[in-house]
């Protein structure tokens, strides 16, 4: 691994961090110009009504599945060497949840009434239940986070006693692995059923998506974790991987990816058996339409077989760049995922005549504030994941952490 | 020993109570709920499609007297092909389905039923998230992308307003004028019959192509015309069961 000089890096996290802090302001401008002028400064119309910020949404929440399988696996499956990932992998879902609220409350027309959802239940609604669902994951991170903040040297310093309390957070991990368990694979797959449920929309009205959601998300969200941990480990000497265990895990995703593409074969091919208006002709967006490249290329091609070839095979998979590569695919291909299955549903058009099958095609494409405001939410992440790993040590697999933060509550001063 | 059966006994006893106040709330609930449902007023709107000649006033009414913006339709009419030389037209309120999708998916329980069966819209409760203009299957929601604050063109010519403007970022649609009927109920009028207590698309109508009443009376308008001829409802195979009939044009004999 070759690491940069010390002063050139030191050059380079300036550069990189000025970089992220230009993009959040510039994302806070475009932010302030939506609240100001109202949604009338996106591309959204009445025909499609949820577009690129909805996919940003979709997207961090399902790449932040690493969090929730990893303490599954480490917590309830008894996987303890996992832990050192799993930590970096909830550091990653905090960050991931955050970036979904800040897109949604630009996406909601009253984002003073964010709260609306939990003060006036409506027990039927999916969207319902997925923002319940999603505030009280997002405290269980925080939670689970509690010790990872604790590494924060300067306020391990300063206040001791807070830090050792906030590190005794650790003792709740496995209730908190149940609890996170138990919330997220209620609402990954509840985000697919958000579509699945819609009688109006014919090509949403499926049961499959939710099946496809939450296991493309839990794929997406080990792929992220892994590749974060890896590019870290390239860039810094802050950070200290075991190969051996991320190895092991990418050949576990390579599985989840086959089992993945299983289910999408027989979901798009029951589909073309019979004409289904509407239907048919989302599918015909997908396969050859307007979103043909980004399924073929970008979900099926890129997302899935290149990864599964490049991961289930020993050769490749045993090279960081290879391994990498697959990773990051894996990612990209989650996202064009979201992305389509949003807008095949929302670019068809049904009409409601009586015994009319016409079906018409709309169009979107985000506009400069959205795609300004966007960027500001992922430069976020970025910003948020790097600062982690310089100070909290998020990707660290050389200490026994349980060992480590034991010793922490007994002695609270004591820092290395 | 003795106080251990005491306490069983107590349990038991509790548990009766228990049971008991539990199974009168339900009974309760259930009749109250019951009575919710059936209403004493079912509202139905009857469009006549031979009539109907595609004027527009209607949506030009309903915009005065529910200060709609001008981008905004809450009763869209549009060209449905033609029987014979005649054109057809179609007049799409909010159909107030029974099974109304955007009631089931609001996450906030911004849309609801009233028991006379309009599907009614709280304006200071919707996020607007757009959720329910996702599911319509009538697109009979918009959203407000930007604040109306200017002059409404179709005032005072079709006219004046009768319940406040929405804000910016809510999705607002047809309530079936349920200001006007509520006011006219009040005043014992009857809705369909007293122009006052009848929405204002019908009222405007220049050839009668809306009839709107209680189909829960057998001798209303409403009731008598949907014995007598055959109606149809949109999307039918979907199960909303829409409030909205519409007689389907005949060719001229």
């Amino acid at each position: 691994m070759k690491l940069l000089h010390k002063s050139n890096w030191n050059i380079a996290w300036l550069v990189w961090m000025g970089a992220l802090s230009l993009l959040i302001v510039a994302g806070l401008y475009a932010a302030l110009l939506v609240f100001s002028k109202g949604l009338v400064v996106t591309n959204l119309s009445d025909r499609v009504p949820w577009g690129l910020w909805i996919t940003i949404d979709l997207s961090s929440i399902a790449v932040s599945a690493g969090a929730f399988s990893l303490c599954a696996a480490v917590y309830l499956l008894g996987l303890k060497r996992f832990q050192p990932v799993a930590r970096t992998a909830t550091f990653i879902g905090l960050i991931g949840y955050t970036m979904a609220l800040f897109s949604l409350l630009l996406d909601i027309g009253r984002p003073d009434r964010f709260w609306h959802a939990i003060v006036f239940w409506n027990k039927h609604s999916l969207l319902w239940e997925v923002t319940m669902c999603v505030t009280l994951y997002l405290a269980v991170l925080v939670f689970e986070c509690m010790p990872i903040f604790a590494r924060f040297e300067w306020l391990n310093r300063r206040f001791p006693a807070l830090t050792a309390k906030m590190d005794g957070f650790h003792r709740f991990a496995p209730i908190l692995a149940v609890v996170g368990l138990g919330l997220s694979m209620l609402h990954q797959s509840s985000l697919g059923a958000i579509y699945g449920v819609l009688k109006a929309r014919p090509y949403w009205f499926r049961p499959d998506i939710s099946v496809l959601f939450i296991i493309s998300a839990v794929a997406a969200g080990m792929s992220l974790t892994v590749f974060a941990s890896m590019l870290a480990s390239r860039l810094t000497k802050k950070v200290n991987i075991d190969d051996s265990l991320l190895e092991r895990l990418t050949f576990f995703i390579g599985w989840i990816l086959v089992v993945y593409l299983y289910f999408r074969f027989w979901d798009a091919l029951t589909m073309t058996y019979t004409y289904e208006p509407g239907r048919t002709e989302g599918l015909n967006l997908l396969t050859q339409g307007t979103l043909s490249f980004n399924f073929w290329i970008g979900e099926i091609l890129l997302g899935l077989v290149v990864p599964i070839l490049l991961l289930l095979n020993k050769k490749t998979r045993a090279i960081p760049f290879w391994r990498m590569l697959a990773l990051a695919l894996v990612v990209g291909g989650l996202v064009a995922y979201r992305w389509d299955t949003n807008l095949s549903g929302l670019l068809i058009v049904l009409s409601y005549l009586p015994g009319d099958l016409a079906v018409a095609y709309t169009n979107y494409h985000p506009s400069l504030i959205e795609i300004v405001s966007g960027m500001g939410i992922l430069a976020f992440g970025f910003l948020a994941f790097s600062l982690g790993v310089r100070y909290l040590e998020v990707v660290n697999h050389q200490k026994a952490m349980d060992h480590a933060q034991e010793k922490l509550i007994t002695e609270p001063a004591a820092t290395d | 020993m003795n106080e251990s059966k005491l306490n069983r006994r107590d349990f038991l006893k509790l548990s009766a109570i228990g049971a008991a106040v539990i199974g009168g709330l339900k009974v309760i609930q259930y009749a109250s709920a019951s009575e919710a449902e059936a209403g004493l007023h079912q509202l139905a709107m009857v469009i006549d499609q031979g009539k109907c000649t595609g004027c527009g006033y209607c949506t030009l009414a309903c915009r005065a007297h529910n200060d709609v913006p001008p981008d905004i339709s809450w009763n869209e009419v549009s060209p449905a092909g033609q029987v014979g030389e005649k054109p057809v037209f179609i007049a799409r309120p909010c159909m107030q389905c029974a099974k109304a999708p955007c009631v089931e998916v609001c996450p906030v329980q911004a849309s609801t039923y009233r028991p006379d069966g309009i599907v009614m819209m709280d304006y200071d409760r919707c996020i607007g998230c757009r959720y329910c203009e996702v599911a319509c299957p009538y697109s009979a929601r918009s959203f407000n992308w930007e604040t109306f604050d200017g002059p409404n063109p179709a005032v005072p010519e079709w006219g004046e307003p009768e319940v406040p403007r929405r804000p910016r970022g809510v999705v607002e649609k047809c309530c079936f004028c349920y200001h006007r009927i509520d006011r006219g109920l009040s005043l014992g009028m009857r809705p369909g019959i007293d122009p006052k207590a009848t929405p204002a698309c019908v009222n405007v109508c220049p050839t009668g192509a809306r009839i709107f009443g209680d189909i829960n009376d057998p001798e209303s308008t409403v009731s008598q015309i949907l014995r007598k001829r055959p109606s149809l409802r949109l999307r039918e195979d979907l199960a909303t069961f829409p409030r909205v009939y519409y007689l389907p044009p005949v060719t001229e004999a």
